[in-house]
């Protein structure tokens, strides 16, 4: 498979990064979430990658903030 | 001053800030401009509307969304995108990871986001950052974070697949990432 995403039986960092900004505009399937929640138990990048995205999102929601002049 | 006086000088200061707003959507300063107008005169309008529960600010960004959208809806020629080299992007993407998969770099901690969002120049360099983005992905990404639409109806209105979209966010993301990283996470002191 040329898809440098698709990475066999172990979800990795690249596979993992994907699916958490996917799973923010849908609904993972069940497979998706299963390998992506295995994955952040292990990897501190990726669980930072996520947090991250989580801020980003609330940031962009109060955009723009009152004290933005 | 009447409080009509106040309410228009409050929303005159807001102006310049919406606007920049607007044109991250409607990449056409005149549309863009039209946009905020529109909102500004619904709120001047009718002021007895707002009651005052959120913030004048947050009262009218919820209007300017709404006139936003229905911009993106009317004008034909504003949808269509212009085709962006995609190329440099699959490199953003590449660059990130290892031929096994590992991240290259692990993102680096960014403290308290609570904190963090409680801090004004955060919104500036965050708004420097959406400014930086190619124009098709900062109007996705708009659309998805700040309009709240969801990706069937960006689809939609944009003519383009989910598989795309969803590509086009997630590059946003990355880019965001970066450059939040570099322009403000990674000047600061970790307290």
């Amino acid at each position: 498979m040329n898809n440098p995403d698709k990475t066999g039986l172990k979800p990795t960092c690249r596979e993992a990064h994907r699916l958490v900004s996917e799973g923010m505009d849908r609904e993972l399937s069940f497979v998706e979430r299963s390998r992506l929640r295995v994955h952040l138990m292990v990897c501190d990048a990726c669980t930072r990658f996520n947090g991250q995205m989580g801020l980003l999102r609330s940031a962009m929601r109060g955009f723009p903030d009152d004290s933005a002049d | 001053m009447n409080p009509q006086d106040t309410l228009h000088r409050q929303l005159e200061v807001m102006r310049p800030l919406l606007v920049r707003f607007a044109q991250l959507q409607i990449r056409n300063q005149a549309l863009a401009e039209d946009a905020v107008q529109d909102a500004l005169i619904a709120v001047l309008e009718k002021p007895e509307r707002f009651t005052g529960a959120s913030s004048l600010r947050t009262y009218v960004t919820g209007i300017l969304k709404f006139k936003i959208i229905d911009c993106l809806r009317s004008s034909t020629r504003e949808r269509q995108l212009e085709a962006e080299p995609q190329q440099s992007d699959d490199d953003l993407i590449d660059a990130l990871f290892l031929a096994n998969g590992h991240t290259v770099t692990a993102p680096t901690a960014w403290g308290d986001p609570d904190a963090t969002l409680t801090q004004k120049d955060f919104f500036r360099t965050l708004e420097l950052c959406l400014e930086k983005l190619p124009a098709q992905t900062a109007r996705v990404f708009m659309m998805r974070e700040w309009l709240e639409l969801e990706t069937e109806e960006i689809c939609k209105e944009l003519t383009i697949t989910s598989a795309n979209a969803w590509v086009l966010l997630y590059r946003a993301r990355v880019r965001l990432r970066e450059c939040l990283d570099l322009n403000w996470f990674g000047q600061r002191v970790p307290q």
